[in-house]
């Protein structure tokens, strides 16, 4: 007993003390966790978003579609596939798009312009 | 059954409603499934000139989405512990 108070008296475990920078619940830096909305998603990235949802729509031809594009008049599209379509942005950018404006939406400018300038798009 | 005749606005609401409710199924075997069949019955029935067929159609079609929306409310009380290899 006095030799294992004799050890433990002159052994030294080393504490390691981290410093509050490398905490990761306290980033230092500029990261805010838990904050989504406070960078924007740019017009170039929500036309390349938008455009890859609509050629992955099975009934269109990707080599058609361009930004431009008309979803009735020029990828032969009908009033129910609209729906799908704006249902599938709906779900790409986890929006909800009311009824009022989701029948506007018939063009892929329309739905890039709708999307770029709602704040909730992500 | 009131004859009145249907629009084209509240056939495309019903479909939108049905499509919305079916995203809501936690179990992705019935949320696909959900999705289908309206997709299917909307293309089936899209033809339809008569307008008795159409209202019986969409009356149809109302009564499906009050029970896909019973039905979510029900299976969200028992959804799978497990995600299907499906989503994950």
């Amino acid at each position: 007993m006095a030799l294992r108070a004799a050890v433990l008296r002159h052994v030294r475990v080393a504490v390691q003390t981290r410093g509050l920078e490398s905490n990761p619940w306290f980033p230092s830096g500029s990261i805010r966790l838990m904050s989504s909305h406070d960078d924007h998603l740019t017009k170039e990235e929500v036309a390349d978003r938008v455009l890859s949802v609509i050629k992955s729509f099975p009934k269109v031809d990707p080599s058609r579609v361009t930004p431009e594009v008309h979803f009735q008049k020029d990828l032969g599209l009908d009033s129910l596939d609209n729906v799908e379509i704006v249902m599938a942005l709906e779900e790409e950018f986890k929006l909800e798009i009311p009824d009022k404006e989701a029948d506007k939406i018939d063009s892929c400018n329309l739905a890039i312009e709708y999307i770029h300038n709602h704040p909730l798009s992500s | 059954m009131a004859s009145a005749a249907i629009s084209r606005g509240e056939i495309l609401h019903l479909y939108r409603s049905l499509l919305r409710t079916a995203r809501q199924f936690c179990d992705y075997n019935i949320r696909e499934y959900t999705k289908r069949r309206t997709i299917d019955a909307f293309r089936q029935n899209q033809n339809l000139t008569d307008s008795s067929a159409i209202s019986a159609a969409y009356s149809d079609g109302k009564s499906q989405l009050d029970v896909a929306k019973r039905q979510a409310i029900v299976y969200s009380l028992y959804a799978p512990t497990i995600k299907s290899v499906m989503e994950a």
